[in-house]
Formats: structure tokens, C-alpha cells, sequence
């Protein structure tokens, strides 16, 4: 069951680039669909889906890491529980600011745009507790487990946020989040599509022959996919025009990593041939 | 924003309910899906979540049903909504185990098996000459079909038992925002300890009988801190939302 036991995953990309590229990317995009508040629209909704595009690529990345150790119970895992720890670390933190706002505690409404900061440390936060536990409690015995906790639980969190913000249009929980992805049960779709770009990428890739870049492929291609959905959904959330800009820009990034993907498969194949199609009965008569 | 010390126990007891159904469930992973294994051919995350998730929805139905009703929602009430949860759960492992003994049985031509004991503490049937060399038991013995009834019991349970709680902070059972944030909390609180459980028993187990079963303490610990990490986090926000 264990994918490919041994050593620490090594080629590509070093880890730290990618994580600052899942972090300042994700963080970006999530943020950038604020212009819509600000211009009074909601094309720049799409930015949302481009940030959670770099979270998903940072989680993959920190999932390929963690899951060439051998987990034991299969990838799908890891990518569930990153999405478990995101949405009550998400909502947690986009909830919290609004809160102490509209309570009059905190006066001044910078707090408001605080949320996404808040949900991304508090997901690490309990990425931390449970990395440590997998190690000290249950003996996994995986020297980068702790970290790896970390990154994905945060990359969970931006994910769903990301992917939130582009079917609402907005981070604002009671206003647009709550409404728009809660109530209308599309975070259901948020939780198992962001879980699947997380965990689908390095268990569709996994074997002695995997390479980073194949993987983060299959990722950018995977969350495009995601994000079209999200435009779907959000066609019954913020207006047709903005969701179509969604949709279409998620295709067009799906489009060309799914090239990219084939390509790179077939470089690194020893052969690829076509089967053609099962013979018919007269044929094998 | 309230801090319900009540509420916070509640859900830690739901999650750590959650985690130690897992290890009752006959998880054979990618071998038992070759049927070189013992269990239903799948990974715990998936069986547990496939029999959570019903249980929640069950779980669900019936809060529903009990609350908007006249009279409120009393603590016969809370029973009620418990069992039906473990009982859509249960239903959902048990017919999950069934399907698989019959593709086991009648497709793959095994006998369902257990290598883990000699005979079967139920039934105390011989199990150790049956076992096809080179294999770890296949299909889904009378012990390991009974362990997995418990763990839907369980985890069923369990889940019930989060998502009533969060309701009840809620305190609007019929407003879509509330059972959808109810949820999907459940949900979130339901993976992280089924992984928790999962990542203890190392991928596979054959139910209450195997010697990994040993390990449930570390989860229970495991699942402590987590369930109570998360019932903090997120008390407070159905307190506050609504």
C-alpha cells in the first residue's frame, strides 16, 4: 500500500522556493480579489482561483515530500486531512476578525482584512500539533513529518480560501463567504475538489520514476480543473460575466499544463503505443 | 462568542469515538484489493469517511426532524439522533463488507479468512489452513465483519455526536448556513481524526482480534489533542455566527 519507501524525494525545484511560492502566490491571490471591493465589480474574482493554483502546487509539492517516506496508509490520506485542518482553521480565521470588528472590541477596520493571515497560521498552527503527534505519539518515525504538516495544513487552508473567494467573490465571511459557498453546499465541492488537487497529483505520478516537475504539472493542471468548477459554481453566486472569466481562464491553464503533462510523459516513457481499439467479434471469429 | 467547556468535552468525546471506530474496521488497503489481504479493499480513510458521512447524514435527518418539531430538542432527543447516526453508519460498513465478501467469494473464488488468529474468536472456526500461500487472509471473516459493525457503531456515533453539538451552539436548525458550517466542521473534525487513527494502525488492520488493535491507546491520546484543538476553534465560531 505504501507508495515508495526510503529516502527524502530529491530533484526540482529546492523546497523553499516552492514554498514561498505557495505562500506569497497563494496569499496574493486570495487577496487581489479585494480589487473587486475596491473597483466596485467582480471580474477579479478569477484571482482567487489563481492564488489557490500556487497553493495547490506548494501542498503537492510538500505531499510529494512527505509521502516518498512511505505513509503507510496511501496518499489519499495525507490530502484529506489537509483539507480537514483547512476548513476549520479557514473559517476559524476569516470568521474571528469580523467578530471582534462587529463586536466593537477591535475599532478600525484593518482588522477585516486580517482573515486569510489568521486562517494560514492557525492551520499551521494545528498542521504543527498533529505533525508532532505523528511522530512522538503514533512513532511514525518521519524526520520531516512536522513540517510537512505544516505546509500542507496551510496550503489546505489557502486552498479552500482561494477557491471560496473566487465562487463568492470576496474573502468577507458573513457577507459573501457564508452565503455564497456555505449555504449553497458548493463547500462540499471546495473540501473534496482542493483535497483532490492536493493528494491526486504525486499518487497519479508516484513510482521510482517520478520527477518533481511531472508532478507539479499534473498539480497546476488539476487545480485548473478545480477552478473551472469553482466558475461553474459561482455562475449561480456573483454574475455570468465573471464566472465565464473564471471558467475560461481555468480552461485555458488546464489546456496547457495538460500538454506540458502529456509531453513530459512521453519524453520520459520508453515507448508509447497505441492498442487501437478491441477487436470486434468477426475479427477474433 | 461563547466558550462552552460542555460543548468542547462533547466534541473531543465525538472525535476520540471517531478514531477508535477506525480500529475496529477491517481495512485491507491496496493487498486486500487483490485479495491477498484481509478486509475490504480499500484505504481507512475512505471506508471510514464512506460510513461517517452517512452516519452524519442520517444523523442529519433526524436533528432535523426532532428539532423543528414542537416540544424543542430535549435529551431523549440527542439519544435518538446519536443512534440513527451509528445506525446509518453501520448500515453503510456492513453493506460495504457484504458487496465485498461477495465479489470476494463468488468472483475472486476465496475463502474469507483471517491470518492474524488460528480460529476465529466468534464463530471458532479453523482460519489458519485456508490462508493461500504468500497471502495475509483474504475476504472478510465472521470476526472481522463483527469488529466492523462496531466500528460503524462508532464512528457513526461519533460524528453524530460533533454535528449535534455544533447545531446545538448553532442553535437554528433549520437555517441552510448553520447545517451547512455544522457540516462540513463535522466533516473536517472526521478526517483529521480518521487519518490520526490510520496513521496508527499503519494502513491495515483485520478488526478487534488483530495484534495492531493493541495500539489504541496512542490514538485515543492522539485524538484527544486534536478532536480538542479543532472543538476550540470551532465552538466559538457556530457561537459566533449565529
Amino acid at each position: 500500500m505504501s507508495a515508495v519507501e526510503g529516502g527524502p524525494a530529491s530533484g526540482g525545484l529546492p523546497p523553499n522556493k516552492i514554498i514561498a511560492i505557495g505562500v506569497i502566490g497563494g496569499l496574493a491571490g486570495i487577496y487581489l480579489t479585494m480589487l473587486n471591493q475596491t473597483l466596485n465589480t467582480t471580474i477579479f474574482s478569477v484571482m482567487g482561483g489563481i492564488g489557490s493554483i500556487f497553493a495547490v502546487v506548494w501542498g503537492a509539492d510538500a505531499v510529494r515530500r512527505v509521502c516518498s517516506y512511505g505513509l503507510g496508509t496511501g496518499v489519499p490520506s495525507i490530502g484529506m486531512v489537509a483539507l480537514g485542518m483547512g476548513v476549520v482553521a479557514a473559517i476559524f480565521g476569516l470568521v474571528i476578525p469580523e467578530y471582534l470588528y462587529n463586536s466593537g472590541i477591535v475599532r478600525g477596520d484593518w482588522i477585516l482584512y486580517l482573515g486569510p493571515v489568521i486562517s494560514f497560521i492557525v492551520a499551521a498552527l494545528i498542521g504543527l500539533v498533529i505533525g508532532v503527534m505523528s511522530n512522538k505519539i503514533l512513532n511514525m518515525n518521519i524526520p520531516i513529518m512536522e513540517k510537512s504538516m505544516i505546509e500542507i495544513a496551510g496550503a489546505g487552508s489557502l486552498v479552500l480560501m482561494g477557491l471560496s473567494a473566487s465562487i463568492a467573490g470576496s474573502f468577507a465571511f458573513n457577507d459573501a463567504i457564508l452565503p455564497g459557498v456555505v449555504s449553497t453546499g458548493y463547500i462540499a465541492i471546495v473540501f473534496i475538489g482542493g483535497a483532490m488537487t492536493i493528494l491526486h497529483p504525486f499518487n497519479a505520478n508516484l513510482g521510482p520514476d517520478e520527477s518533481q516537475y511531472r508532478t507539479l504539472y499534473v498539480a497546476v493542471e488539476k487545480a485548473a480543473l478545480i477552478m473551472v468548477i469553482a466558475g461553474f459554481a459561482s455562475l449561480t453566486v456573483i454574475d455570468a460575466v465573471s464566472a465565464a472569466v473564471t471558467m475560461l481562464v481555468g480552461l485555458l491553464i488546464f489546456l496547457v499544463y495538460f500538454n506540458k503533462f502529456m509531453k513530459s510523459v512521453h519524453n520520459e516513457a520508453y515507448k508509447v503505443v497505441g492498442t487501437g481499439l478491441l477487436p470486434t467479434a468477426e475479427e477474433l471469429g | 462568542m461563547i466558550i462552552d467547556p460542555i460543548s468542547i468535552a462533547l466534541i473531543t468525546l465525538g472525535g476520540v469515538l471517531i478514531g477508535l471506530g477506525v480500529h475496529f474496521i477491517p481495512v485491507g488497503g491496496a493487498p486486500a484489493a487483490m485479495a491477498q489481504a484481509t478486509g475490504v479493499g480499500t484505504g481507512t480513510v475512505q471506508l471510514a469517511a464512506g460510513a461517517g458521512l452517512t452516519g452524519l447524514i442520517s444523523a442529519g435527518f433526524m436533528y432535523n426532524f426532532l428539532a423543528t418539531a414542537p416540544g424543542g430538542f430535549g435529551t431523549s432527543d440527542f439519544i435518538l439522533v446519536l443512534a440513527s447516526g451509528a445506525v446509518g453508519s453501520m448500515i453503510m460498513i456492513t453493506v460495504t463488507m457484504f458487496i465485498g465478501q461477495l465479489v470476494y467469494v463468488y468472483c475472486v473464488g476465496v475463502p474469507p479468512v483471517s491470518a492474524k488468529v488460528d480460529t476465529d474468536p466468534i464463530t471458532g472456526d479453523r482460519q489458519d489452513i485456508y490462508v493461500s500461500q504468500g497471502t495475509e487472509g483474504h475476504g472478510v471473516p465472521t470476526v472481522s465483519f463483527v469488529s466492523g459493525t462496531i466500528g460503524g457503531l462508532f464512528g457513526g456515533m461519533g460524528g453524530s455526536l460533533i454535528y449535534v453539538q455544533l447545531m446545538q451552539i448553532g442553535n437554528a436548525p433549520s437555517d441552510p448556513a448553520i447545517v451547512a458550517l455544522a457540516g462540513i466542521f463535522a466533516t473536517g473534525v472526521f478526517y483529521v481524526n480518521a487519518v490520526l487513527a490510520s496513521y496508527n494502525i499503519g494502513g491495515t488492520i483485520e478488526g478487534f482480534h488483530d495484534p495492531k488493535f493493541k495500539r489504541v491507546p496512542k490514538a485515543v491520546i492522539s485524538c484527544l489533542i486534536a478532536s480538542l484543538l479543532c472543538a476550540i476553534i470551532a465552538v466559538p465560531i457556530m457561537g459566533g455566527v449565529s
